[in-house]
């Protein structure tokens, strides 16, 4: 990098090589360094380098700087603008920079470079400066529109400043840079009216309301406000609105310019495009203007031109072939009219931008798309070639002429052609760097370019050879031989740039400041000298005085107090007029008479002398122009002059070159000043370093308008597209209307038909109708037919009903009858029979009566005796009878008592059942309690038990150890014998097998004392004890009774109710052992003998009983200690066996 | 009659402000007052509703059997008592199995196997087995329960040889049974139990074998036994499956088995009353309230 940077600075110098490769080489290693370094070095020794030499190969690439380094630039420029010496060409580079409109632009207001430069603004006072910079913020203002509030009252301070410029300080600034302010303050308040018209017009307001403003007002703003119309935003927007920044969102900077071009009524600044200027408004104006510059011109070329512009203008694209027309008619007509000038005309023509002519800023937007397009491009081109031989020119000397020094390293070139080509050289580079884009873009129709190329060509050898009369021919001879190819190269681009008409028009400026090249000679024979003699005229009477002389000449100020004002259209028009006649006649009825009159007076001006008709222009002109007229024609007056001057002395252009060259521009500095003044020269540069300026500001404005066209140009071809396409569906629509006639037609044809059908259907039906009704009424004749029938047919049914009744009546009563005299039939025999009975019964009757007779006397016979013996049996029976009575009650009354005794019975018995029940249950609860409480025991029993298990197996481990001990001390023999005894002891107590002494010794004891028992209960001796053995079960009882007497003893102790009642029972069986003593000895026997041996085992199984017993069947060791307890087990036994007993109660 | 209709005057309001205990009280109060006892009616009380604690000591004795029905043998049967764990203690200390300061637990459990037979020898005596262990943590938990060491003796006698002669078929069912209620409510925590290999080593010796003695702290214990001595060991699958519940988070949150046992094994002390409640809540949930009415 060390070792790079220096050598990236030695390349700066190489920047001004001639060699074109060379120069290639080390911009692109510059523009390389620069994407890869982000530091600041190379972009400060870059501007530095600028600063020194002005080189335009620095300003291209600093212009075209990228992101990173835009700080380091801005910085580094506010830096040299601190500087006073620097600040200008700061300026300049800022205005390029600016112009370039990089994409870092908006940033710009963050810098300090802004502020530096609205503090020069305001506080500079070298004009060059100042309008340099009112041109640069001019340009920027659209770039950064949302501004704050505060910047926006700088801006309108120095607006305020330098719009009083000229009244503050009234010796600064001379002549031409008085009319360079004043166009540059002109810009500037069309700016800013233009964007901020509330906040600008409330400024004005309050700044020219004061009294000390007041004439700088009448003079400056007035005329200014002259040419604006009343900006919409005054209506409807407000201060705040201006300054949002959403209201700016949507503009891009060439919308924002052309929104401030639509408010303004002067054609150099305005907009022509629809919306804003109306037609009425523009139509009356136009000729005007037109006719003004044609006057100042007076070219039939450029009128035509102009008219066909105006013509479209007003017209629209409905009339393109009617331009073209027009112009095929006029172009002829031009030589015809003005014979002598022909050459020169057609010179002019192809020189003049139509756009120029016309005072638009932007060419009509429509032209891409007319058909005119050739032959309108065949023009510019025509005129782009005769303006060629001008622009090579500069662009040879370019190298040259940009020293800074003041003499020119080339003596031998006149000195007016180094000022054109300064002028020009400079706007040349960027110019070609702009349309180089263009082309690749326009690339894309390479059919009209290769067409507008071809016409081009055509064109140009025939300007070039025509040049030389014009110009001096040694001149373009030098030329040629030097710059051929450079030439050809720049002829092409110009070609190329030719059909974006925006580009040519903006170099109207250009061409104006090279116009006078050419025509300066043709003019001055030509009705128009105004120009040479307005110079020449002050160059006479006022040298002495510069500064007050040419304010009244060049101030539109002063001149519009002038009363010529309202001739000023008139004159103009009759200017260049005559060739337009028929189109005005067309386009403005109005204005047609007035023509009519005005060429009368045109003719006379031909004809008579200049210095009066120059007299009138200038007072028309000035007092209605706006300031860039002004300095339009300021620089075309110098031109004349340097024409002028040049005509004079033709050879001698290096000789007087200074002299022209003071003389060249205005006659201020003419002749009177020419002559090596050195302060001169400055002056002359800074001159050319506004017009410069003011050049490039054009052409930014040129090349935003350009920018606004293009997009217009794709608003109208979409337009045209979508209009095609609407009159296709329009075509479509109508061959759907034909379809839909048709179908009408046929849909009628259809209803026609059906209405036929409907209406032969409907008399078939009608028809049906009918017979149905016929058919009908027989039907109901009929029916009227069978109902008679029927009621008939009812009436004989009914008849012969009534004759079936009859029938049955008579067979009724003829039934009766027969049975009637069966029935006396019947009576007339029983009758008979009993006739026959009667008379059997009578003989009967009389027989009894006999027998009566008979009888009544046997009873006489015999007497009363026989009833006495009847009458006493009765009675006896009767008593009888009584008497059987009698006793049967008795019976009954016997029986009664009987039955009450049995139910007090029951009663008693029920009530005992329910004692019996009571006690059930207290027995069940005392025996569950028992039960518990046993329960409890017995659990207490078996821990006692394993307790002394666990002791004696404790007492065997111990014993054991012991043992082990002895045998370990004494002999082996001694210590068996004695430990074996109580482990047999112990074995003894639970099995029974190895006690066998004991156990024999025992049942032999026991059936002793059983023996006993038996005799005992035999003797009489004994009661109780044997009631014992009885009562209760001889297991038990005979362990008692062996046991010992004392045990006996405490049997009856223990005796309870329970005890009694089994005594009682003891008893019972005594008495009946009595009466049968040798079978109960027996069966005792028998019973004992058995149960003894299982009341033995129970007792010896049961590991309880088995100690219980030994305890009992040791009394030698234990007796006195055992007693009591064996006792209480006794006792215990005891009561269970009496529960036992219980329990065979119940179960029998 | 007149105390009758007041009581059930009030039973009515206090069902209503969420009271219990205070009727079941009187309740018990009325069973108590029997003579004999009805058993069968006491552990069904027992198991229907919380025993008030002035109560459960008697209750239990009842249901276990260490007293008799009948009111009136409880002098003697509980003199027999006595008698019995002084001989046997006085037995132990002459074999010298135990000495003045010997914890109580192991005099406790050198007693119950005295009385099972099967204490040692002296010479023989080896470290405790894992029924010994379980028969120590019970007795550890009864301890701090019950104040007098006879009755708490007997207790643990009765409640270790009931819950084996009852329960010692149905125990190793139980885990079983804990799966398939936890599958019902709450299928996820089982997957995730399942799916760590947690499910087979869950402390269910702890659980199962000692009632949860260790490891809940005895005032929440006390409700458990109380349903253990009434008669059900389904209560203790539902104390598990609500203690899984109540520490499903934390138990989700880790997959590591040992992890979970230990966690299980020690669980924390607090809110054990909620998850008992909760478990006896859900029991009667699926296991039904027991028919028998006071």
């Amino acid at each position: 990098m060390a070792k790079e940077q220096p050598n990236v600075f030695d390349l700066l110098p190489l920047l001004e090589s001639t060699d074109l490769q060379d120069l290639e080489q080390v911009k692109s290693l510059l523009q390389e360094n620069l994407s890869t370094d982000k530091g600041s070095l190379l972009v400060h020794g870059l501007v530095d380098y600028y600063l020194d030499t002005s080189s335009p190969q620095a300003v291209d690439i600093l212009s075209s700087i990228r992101e990173p380094h835009d700080k380091h630039l801005l910085d580094k420029m506010n830096e040299c603008m601190a500087k006073q010496g620097c600040r200008l060409p700061t300026l300049t580079l800022l205005g390029h920079v600016v112009r370039k409109q990089p994409s870092w632009i908006h940033k710009i207001p963050r810098f300090p470079l802004l502020a530096s430069l609205l503090k020069c603004l305001k506080t500079e006072s070298d004009i060059v400066v100042l309008i340099t910079g009112v041109l640069v913020l001019i340009i920027i203002l659209p770039m950064i529109p949302q501004t704050s509030k505060q910047l926006l009252f700088e801006f309108f301070d120095i607006f305020g400043r330098l719009a009083a410029w000229n009244q503050r300080n009234p010796g600064h600034a001379q002549g031409v840079y008085a009319v360079h302010l004043h166009a540059s303050v002109y810009s500037l308040f069309h700016r800013l009216y233009g964007m901020y018209p509330c906040n600008f017009v409330s400024y004005l307001r309050a700044h020219y309301s004061m009294k000390e403003n007041v004439d700088t007002f009448e003079e400056v703003v007035k005329p200014m406000l002259e040419h604006v119309r009343i900006h919409p935003e005054l209506v409807t927007g407000t201060k705040d609105y201006e300054l949002d920044p959403i209201r700016w969102k949507r503009f891009e900077t060439h919308d924002i310019v052309i929104e401030c071009a639509k408010v303004s009524l002067d054609p150099k600044e305005a907009s022509c495009e629809e919306g804003y200027s109306s037609l009425p408004d523009h139509v009356p104006r136009r000729p005007v203007d037109h006719s003004r510059s044609f006057s100042d011109l007076s070219s039939h070329g450029r009128s035509s031109f102009n008219s066909m512009a105006t013509v479209r203008q007003s017209l629209s694209l409905s009339l393109p072939h009617l331009t073209v027309s027009q112009h095929a008619c006029l172009s002829p007509q031009t030589p015809s009219l003005q014979g002598a000038e022909v050459t020169s005309s057609g010179m002019k023509e192809a020189l003049w931008s139509p756009s120029s002519v016309c005072g638009m800023s932007t060419p009509p937007s429509s032209r891409g798309m007319s058909p005119t397009t050739v032959t309108d491009l065949s023009h510019s081109a025509s005129h782009l070639s005769g303006r060629i031989p001008g622009t090579p020119v500069d662009g040879k000397w370019t190298p040259s002429a940009s020293t800074p020094s003041g003499s020119s390293p080339l003596p031998s070139l006149s000195e007016e052609l180094e000022h054109t080509v300064q002028t020009t050289s400079t706007t040349l580079p960027p110019a070609k760097a702009n349309q180089e884009p263009i082309k690749e873009l326009k690339k894309g129709t390479p059919t009209n370019i290769n067409s507008k190329g071809v016409a081009a060509d055509g064109l140009s050898p025939i300007t070039l050879t025509e040049l030389p009369d014009f110009v001096k021919t040694t001149e373009r001879d030098r030329e040629e031989d030097a710059i051929t190819e450079e030439l050809r190269t720049i002829t092409q681009s110009k070609v190329d740039l030719l059909p974006k008409p925006a580009l040519d028009s903006s170099f109207s400026s250009t061409t104006d400041s090279i116009l006078p090249l050419n025509p300066s000679n043709d003019v001055l024979p030509c009705n128009l000298a105004s120009t040479p003699e307005r110079a020449t005229n002050p160059a006479e009477g006022v040298d002495q005085h510069p500064p007050l002389s040419f304010w009244p000449c060049f101030t539109p100020i002063e001149n519009s107090f002038s009363p010529c004002a309202a001739d000023d259209p008139l004159v103009e028009l009759s200017k260049g007029t005559c060739p337009y006649e028929p189109l005005f006649d067309l386009a403005l009825p109005r204005l047609a008479c007035l023509f009519v009159g005005k060429k009368m007076v045109e003719a006379q001006q031909k004809a008579g002398g200049h210095s009066e008709h120059r007299e009138e222009l200038e007072g028309e002109d000035l007092s209605t122009t706006s300031p860039l007229e002004v300095l339009d024609r300021l620089i075309q007056q110098g031109y004349d002059l340097h024409e002028k001057v040049l005509k004079r002395s033709p050879s001698l252009s290096s000789q007087s070159s200074e002299s022209h060259s003071g003389g060249k521009h205005h006659s201020t500095k003419g002749k009177g000043v020419s002559p090596g003044a050195p302060d001169e020269l400055a002056l002359l540069r800074s001159q050319l370093l506004l017009l410069h300026n003011q050049l490039l500001y054009e052409r930014h404005k040129r090349e935003q308008h350009a920018l606004r066209n293009r997009r217009l140009l794709r608003r109208v071809i979409n337009a045209t597209a979508l209009e095609e396409q609407n009159n296709s569906m329009k075509a479509q629509l109508r061959l759907q209307e034909v379809e839909t006639q048709a179908l009408r037609v046929s849909l009628q044809e259809e209803q026609q038909r059906s209405k036929n059908l409907h209406q032969d259907h409907e008399a078939l039906v009608q028809q049906l109708h009918s017979q149905v009704q016929q058919l009908q009424q027989e039907r109901n004749e009929y029916h009227t037919k069978t109902q008679e029938l029927q009621s008939d047919l009812q009436e004989s049914q009914k008849r012969i009903g009534e004759m079936e009744a009859e029938l049955q009546r008579a067979n009724n009563k003829l039934c009766n009858t027969g049975h009637l005299l069966s029935q006396l039939s019947i009576k007339l025999n029983s009758s008979e029979s009993m006739e026959q009975q009667m008379a059997f019964l009578n003989k009967q009757l009389l027989l009894l009566g006999e027998a009566n007779k008979l009888c009544v006397e046997e009873i006489q016979r015999l007497g009363p005796e026989a009833d006495k013996e009847h009458k006493m049996l009765q009675a006896c029976s009767a008593r009888e009878v009584e008497r059987l009575r009698q006793s049967s009650i008795q019976q009954s009354q016997r029986l009664e008592a009987a039955q009450q005794r049995i139910t007090d019975l029951e009663a008693q018995l029920t009530k005992k059942e329910h004692l019996i029940l009571e006690q059930k249950k207290l027995l069940e609860n005392v025996k569950s309690q028992a039960k518990g409480q046993l329960q409890a025991s017995e659990n207490r029993y078996l821990a006692q038990k394993h307790v002394t298990q666990a002791l004696q197996s404790e007492l065997l481990q111990l014993y054991s150890q012991i043992e082990i001990n002895n045998l370990a001390n004494s002999t082996p023999a001694g210590g068996t014998t004695e430990p074996s005894s109580p482990p047999k002891q112990s074995s003894n107590g639970n099995n029974t097998g190895p006690s066998t002494p004991a156990q024999t010794s025992e049942p032999s004891k026991r059936e002793e004392s059983s023996y006993m028992c038996v005799n005992g209960d035999l003797s009489l001796g004994s009661p109780p004890l044997t009631a014992l053995i009885n009562g209760s079960q001889e297991e038990d009882l005979s362990v008692l009774s062996c046991n010992s007497p004392l045990d006996v003893g405490s049997c009856p102790s223990a005796q309870s109710f329970l005890g009694i009642h089994n005594q009682e029972l003891l008893n019972k069986r005594k008495s009946q052992y009595e009466e049968e003593p040798a079978p109960l000895i027996s069966l005792s026997h028998g019973l004992q003998d058995p149960s003894l041996e299982p009341a033995d085992k129970p007792q010896l199984g049961t590991s309880t009983e088995g100690t219980a017993a030994q305890a009992l069947q040791e009394p030698p060791d234990l007796q006195p200690v055992d007693r009591p307890r064996a006792r209480a087990y006794n006792i215990q036994r005891r009561r269970q066996q009496d529960l036992r007993i219980m329990d065979y109660n119940e179960t029998h | 009659m007149a105390e009758d209709l007041q009581r059930n005057f009030r039973s009515a309001y206090y069902e209503k402000v969420g009271f219990r205990g205070v009727e079941e009280k009187k309740s018990l109060e009325i069973l108590l007052k029997d003579n004999p006892l009805d058993v069968e009616k006491l552990s069904t009380f027992s198991q229907r509703f919380p025993l008030p604690s002035m109560y459960r000591m008697h209750v239990w004795k009842v249901l276990l059997g260490i007293l008799p029905p009948h009111t009136d043998s409880h002098p003697l049967v509980a003199r027999y008592r006595q008698e019995q764990y002084e001989d046997v203690r006085e037995a132990l200390k002459a074999m010298r199995f135990v000495h003045a300061a010997t914890p109580y637990t192991e005099l406790y459990l050198r007693m119950h196997q005295l009385e099972n037979q099967k204490l040692m020898r002296r010479s023989e005596l080896t470290q405790p087995g894992e029924e010994d262990e379980d028969f120590l943590a019970i007795a550890r938990a009864m301890e701090e329960i019950v104040d007098d060491p006879v009755d708490c003796y007997w207790l643990i006698r009765c409640f270790v040889n009931q819950f084996n002669h009852k329960f010692g078929d149905s125990i190793p069912h139980l885990p079983k049974s804990l799966e398939h209620f936890l599958s019902q409510e709450d299928s996820r925590l089982l997957a995730h139990l399942k799916t760590s290999g947690s499910l087979v080593l869950l402390p269910y010796s702890l659980w199962f074998r000692r009632c949860f003695a260790g490891s809940l702290p005895e005032s929440s214990l006390q409700r458990v036994w109380d349903k253990v001595i009434s008669g059900s060991c389904k209560i203790l699958v539902f104390i598990a499956l609500e203690i899984l519940l109540s520490y499903k988070i934390m138990l989700m949150g880790t997959s590591r088995p040992e992890a979970v046992a230990k966690f299980l094994s020690n669980l924390p002390q607090e809110n054990t009353d909620a998850i008992v409640t909760k478990a006896i809540d859900l029991w009667h949930k699926y296991c039904g309230t027991p028919m028998h009415s006071v």
